[in-house]
């Protein structure tokens, strides 16, 4: 099983050289965080992910979580581990000082959620869906609603789950079922039965905070008649502890591809004793404030792939001797050579390298972003709130679908052996698979994009990237070590914005013509972002280099993975533009009786 | 999960009408009088039958079951012992074995659709049975006629299973680091010595034998591949009339923990002074297996697009039934309160892919078979000599590019069944894991690139690629008037000619640098292999425009095919820049700084 490293060089490159986290933090005000400040926490909770979480990912993979009437255990550790986090004071880190929080911003927490995710996916999930339950309330909860769940959910001593799915509905919630009748205290009884709901029972804590979306009794039909409910797993006491239970029950767990030691429930609620969390009908409304956020968690999933199945393999091939260089013996006192130095092996490598580096970038400006909009103000929290949810989908679809390739080609490198359990390769490919479908699909991501962050703004959202990344290559325009890169950017800059353009014209002829360009579309966009941070990414580098630095080895490792995926991955746009040039007439041609006989 | 449907009009209009089996098995010395069209249909329909009755339904409970250890001994799933002796018992071990040995003697482009049915069926349980007829192909073509008389007879009955044993803990893809050794005995049988890791069947309870074909060294041998030979070491002794006896000094260590094909028994083989006999000559142990390789490589390359039909025939069941959003042209199933979601485009994008690549792949398998067939049934040495060219050009394309294909489909099978598709009883994950194996296991695709662009493209300057080209030209220049092909002749003539750039590119490359094969390999192989469906394709609407109005069947092809065309094909542009930027990029950085 590969060991993990929290990869702090590449992070500090990031946070201080790339994206000037020291300004950007003064900007917001969070003058506490200052570089000194994050690299210790940065080093703290990398200890504990190293030492803690790591050791427990494969086991917990092996043993899962276990059902009975009584609720589910979770495997051996988890629990402990769980102690250690809350008593590290790692659940309030990035929570608002008022409701017991450190006040740190987002992108500080980002780069834990990284390392706890990399460290151990499966774990990571408890803690990391309070995160919704949290966002919910903070944003919508009452001040007595705050008191009684947020605060608990902060500390870690209780953890929150997004009850959403039902059994008939996914992608598609305006057709859910779960009824809230009013009670004559003001609460509601909740009765309905969700699927798929994450760490939705569990022996971590002695109470879980669930958020359900359920409709009120002559609620309009659709997604509009949809409110949302605090539900507690049991009723808080007088004391504010977990109290009588309530009438929610875990009915049993899904048996999964990966992700095993995260417990995947149907919940039931039978008459459970729930509260409005803001206005009635406007559940969907209140849930789209903070899931911004929950994808950018999400997508973090991509790069812990990227990033952990890189580490494997990295080590097996500098490890594991077989064939020789075709360029002459590199071992020559050994039977063979390590397989680092085959092509093709390195190939894997660059391309892992490159999606999670360059995935890492992308997601730590996004954080960013999500600085700005808790804590900006006027123009730049517009801006900064616009510009997230633009960079959203594609981080949440774009980054998910390359971690994923990524871990497949970790896998690869260990040949046979990484099909087997024990060398944890196919671990990360399974764990990482349910990224491309939870939080929104690829497909519903990448409609999101095109259709209603592009299109529905006349392309506005994507101009506002597009002027950025121009602005980047006029500015480097003289700069001869990056020109190759800067060419390249800018025709496809340019080429986006021809291609939106072409796709909003033929799909105000035809509805279907978004769906069908989408995913093609949003890959298209990945690629291309992903170059833009490359290219920011080298030109740091490349001063670096020129001025004169001790780590030359670093920084040119950076310039010449770009380099790499400025060759041989960006190339790729090429069949996506033409792919989505083709439109829709092929797709929906066939008739659905004729798909097979 | 969807019931199995084995999709017999689709494999029909392959094998009859786009590859003309009934003229090519009838120009054949070695088929004419073999095999009748009606025999082969039979075949054909009891093949599906067998498979989606028998096996498909122990499928999903077989990978929850595994297979168990115990102290030597491998118990498979439960079901798996009867459903293998009736299977056995319709002869399908021996369906393409040598008459002389009481093999049925079936051509293999006949063999290949009796396999992709299998293999829909069950992966696991299909290694059981071809990697039975895998060892008994070997023996046939290189053991004395004694082993011969003795093994093969039981082997193409499916009394015993077969196993082949090659790899070794620090021993995979390079094959001449095994250490496993054979020391002569005075009667000209080998003593064989050593430990073999990852062997598919290695030990089970189907059978009251398992016969391995293994390779060691003898004490003298040279070092490296070229001082490996090949036995045959059966696990329990058969005496002269045939009976098993004791354990052969024959055990299975341990079973591994896979990720998938978990009712097929990986096994540690430990080899403890085991009496083995030669097969083929001292030291062209290799050289023995290459015979068989392509055949096998070729059905690893089958099981991909399979378990992709598989997932295919799930997912398009699902996204009939399952209802979810409204279609963005309006709604479609008014009385309900959600559209099936095979209105949305994205659903019907990854249908359609799904389907594209598999049938593309079917055809692809049938191709490749038509050459085996004529390679080993023809009379004609010049139509050998150009089956055999074409053999090794395809081979490691037809390995590679469709099981590259299957497990792009399979994820795609998976996504379309949303959150369900990541849970297990729905069998769509399944399916996933079980054919990831398929791009490692007898070659890793990566090293099928290397073959492809190494040996077979460069090796030669580029005269295999040539037989290819030229036969794709002179389809172009066939149908050059056919309306139905009008624009897809020119998108496949523009696919070639990316081709033939890449080629040209990289031979001339490879002067002064070493290393351009491996950094162009994959990309090129996943170019040829889109290309060679394009070929495919156009020649399946060849065949299929005439008859648009005899069959909506056939317009469906048409309208696949545009979608192959127009949404798949164009990938031919970004492999061709990749391949273009040279093997620099791939070098550049040192090791120590990844």
């Amino acid at each position: 099983m590969p060991e993990y490293k929290a990869p702090l060089r590449d992070i500090k490159f990031l946070m201080d050289e790339v994206l000037d986290s020291e300004q950007h933090y003064q900007n917001i005000g969070a003058t506490d965080a200052t570089p000194d400040m994050i690299d210790a926490i940065v080093a703290e909770g990398a200890k504990f992910c190293e030492e803690v979480l790591a050791p427990i990912n494969q086991s917990g993979d092996q043993e899962g979580c276990t059902w009975s009437e009584d609720g589910v255990k979770t495997p051996t550790g988890f629990k402990e581990a769980y102690q250690q986090y809350v008593e590290g004071g790692w659940p309030s880190m990035n929570a608002p000082v008022e409701h017991g929080g450190q006040g740190l911003p987002e992108s500080i927490n980002i780069i834990l959620s990284e390392m706890v995710g990399t460290a151990n996916w499966a774990w990571g999930m408890y803690p990391g869906l309070s995160h919704g339950a949290r966002a919910t309330l903070e944003e919508h909860g009452t001040p007595e609603q705050q008191e009684t769940y947020l605060t608990k959910l902060i500390s870690g001593e209780w953890t929150g789950t997004m009850c959403l799915t039902e059994p008939q509905c996914g992608s598609d919630l305006g057709i859910l079922t779960t009824k809230a009748e009013p009670n004559a205290d003001g609460s509601y009884a909740i009765t309905g039965t969700k699927i798929f709901i994450s760490a939705g029972e569990h022996d971590m804590v002695d109470n879980i905070v669930h958020i359900v979306l359920a409709r009120l009794p002559g609620a309009p039909e659709g997604t509009k008649g949809i409110s949302l409910f605090v539900v507690p797993k049991c009723l808080p006491d007088a004391n504010g502890e977990a109290g009588e239970r309530n009438a929610v029950s875990c009915g049993s767990i899904e048996h999964k591809m990966g992700i095993h030691g995260n417990s995947t429930c149907v919940m039931n609620f039978d008459g459970a004793k729930g509260w409005l969390i803001g206005p009635e009908n406007k559940g969907l409304n209140c849930m789209f404030t903070f899931m911004n956020v929950a994808r950018i968690g999400t997508s973090i999933q991509g790069l812990a792939a990227a990033e952990g199945s890189f580490q494997g393999a990295l080590t097996y091939a500098k490890d594991r001797l077989a064939m020789r260089s075709l360029t002459g013996p590199k071992n020559p006192e050994g039977k063979a050579d390590q397989i680092i130095v085959h092509p093709d092996v390195r190939r894997m490598l660059l391309t892992q390298k490159a999606i999670a580096e360059g995935s890492r970038a992308m997601i730590y400006y996004a954080a960013q972003q999500a600085d700005l909009v808790t804590h900006g103000e006027g123009e730049d929290q517009k801006a900064a709130d616009e510009m997230l949810g633009f960079l959203t989908p594609i981080l949440k679809a774009f980054c998910t679908e390359a971690g994923f390739e990524a871990a497949n080609h970790g896998l690869q490198v260990f040949g046979g052996h990484g099909f087997i359990a024990e060398w944890g390769m196919e671990q990360i490919v399974r764990d990482t698979r349910i990224a491309l479908l939870y939080e929104g699909t690829t497909g519903i991501q990448a409609l999101d994009l095109l259709g209603r962050k592009i299109l529905m703004s006349q392309g506005a959202s994507l101009r506002n990237f597009t002027k950025q990344v121009h602005k980047f290559c006029q500015a480097n325009e003289g700069n001869e070590a990056l020109k190759p890169f800067i060419e390249k950017l800018t025709t496809l800059n340019k080429e986006w914005g021809d291609i939106t353009m072409k796709v909003g014209m033929n799909a105000m002829k035809n509805r279907d013509e978004v769906g069908a360009a989408s995913v093609d579309f949003l890959m298209y966009s990945g690629y291309v972002c992903l170059a833009y941070f490359w290219a920011q990414m080298v030109k740091v580098a490349q001063e670096k280099l020129d001025a004169g630095t001790a780590e030359t080895g670093f920084y040119t490792a950076k310039v010449q993975t770009a380099q790499f995926y400025f060759d041989r991955i960006l190339p790729r746009t090429a069949a996506h533009a033409q792919m989505i040039a083709a439109g829709s007439d092929s797709m929906m041609a066939i008739d659905e009786e004729n798909f097979a006989f | 999960m969807a019931e199995y449907k084995a999709p017999l009009q689709d494999i029909r209009f392959v094998m009859n009408e786009v590859f003309e089996a009934e003229k090519l098995w009838g120009s054949l010395a070695g088929t004419q009088d073999v095999i009748d069209m009606e025999t082969a249909d039979a075949i054909l329909e009891e093949a599906g039958k067998i498979t989606a009755s028998l096996i498909a339904p122990l499928s999903r409970e077989a990978d929850e079951e595994g297979c168990h250890f115990d102290n030597g001994k491998v118990t498979v799933p439960a079901g798996f012992v009867d459903a293998y002796k009736t299977f056995a018992e319709g002869g399908w071990s021996g369906l393409t074995g040598n008459p002389v040995y009481e093999g049925m003697g079936m051509p293999k482009m006949l063999g290949a659709q009796y396999e992709e049915m299998l293999y829909s069926a069950d992966i696991s349980f299909g290694l059981y049975v071809c990697l039975t007829s895998g060892a008994a192909l070997a023996i046939d073509a290189h053991a004395s006629e004694e082993l011969k008389q003795k093994y093969l007879p039981k082997m193409y009955s499916g009394e015993w299973t077969g196993a082949m044993d090659l790899t070794e803990p620090h021993s995979g893809t390079d094959l001449g680091m095994i250490r496993t050794k054979a020391e002569p005995n005075a009667d000209g049988s080998y003593s064989i010595t050593g430990t073999k890791i990852f062997i598919t069947g290695g030990e089970n309870d189907l059978t009251d034998n398992i016969i391995h074909l293994v390779l060691a060294k003898l004490p003298d041998a040279p070092a490296g591949s070229k001082g490996i030979s090949l036995f045959l070491v059966p696990r329990n002794s058969v005496d002269d009339n045939g009976v098993v006896g004791e354990n052969n000094n024959v055990t299975c260590g341990s079973i591994e923990h896979k990720m998938g094909i978990k009712a097929s028994g990986t096994c540690v083989m430990n080899f403890d002074g085991a009496q083995g006999w030669l097969v083929g000559e001292v030291n062209k142990g290799l050289l023995a297996m290459f015979t068989m390789m392509n055949y096998e490589r070729l059905s690893v390359g089958i099981q991909g697009f399979a378990a992709a039909e598989r997932s295919y025939q799930n997912a398009r069941e699902y996204a009939l039934d399952r209802i979810q959003g409204r279609a963005a042209t309006g709604p479609v199933n008014t009385e309900k309160q959600a559209d099936p979601i095979i209105v949305h485009a994205d659903v019907r994008r990854m249908l359609l892919t799904m389907k594209a690549y598999t049938e593309g792949s079917r055809a692809f398998s049938t191709y490749v078979a038509s050459y085996l067939d004529i390679a080993k049934f023809s009379d004609d040495a010049d139509q050998i000599k150009h089956a055999n060219a074409m053999i090794a050009l395809l081979t490691p394309i037809a390995k590679a590019y469709m099981t590259d294909r299957a497990l792009d489909s399979c994820v795609a099978g998976q996504q379309v069944f949303g959150g369900h598709g990541f849970i297990r009883e729905w069998g769509q994950e399944q399916l996933v894991r079980d054919t990831r194996i398929t791009q490692i296991y007898e070659g890793t695709n990566g090293v099928q690139a290397m073959d492809l662009m190494g040996r077979k493209v460069v090796a030669n300057g580029g005269k295999l690629y040539e037989l290819f080209a030229s036969e794709v030209k002179e389809f172009i220049a066939a149908e050059s008037d056919n309306p139905a092909l009008a624009s897809k002749l020119d998108q496949l003539s523009a696919a070639l000619d990316r081709l033939t750039e890449a080629t040209e590119y990289v031979i001339g490359a490879t002067q002064g640098d070493a290393d351009a094969i491996g950094a162009a390999a994959v990309e090129y192989l996943d170019l040829f292999g889109l290309t060679a469906y394009g070929y495919m394709w156009a020649r399946m609407v060849a065949k299929a425009a005439p008859k648009v109005e005899e069959d909506v069947f056939y317009a469906n092809k048409l309208k696949t095919a545009n979608f192959f065309f127009s949404r798949l094909l164009p990938g031919t542009l970004s492999l061709l820049e990749a391949i273009k930027s040279g093997s620099e990029d791939t070098m550049a950085l040192e090791a120590e700084n990844f």
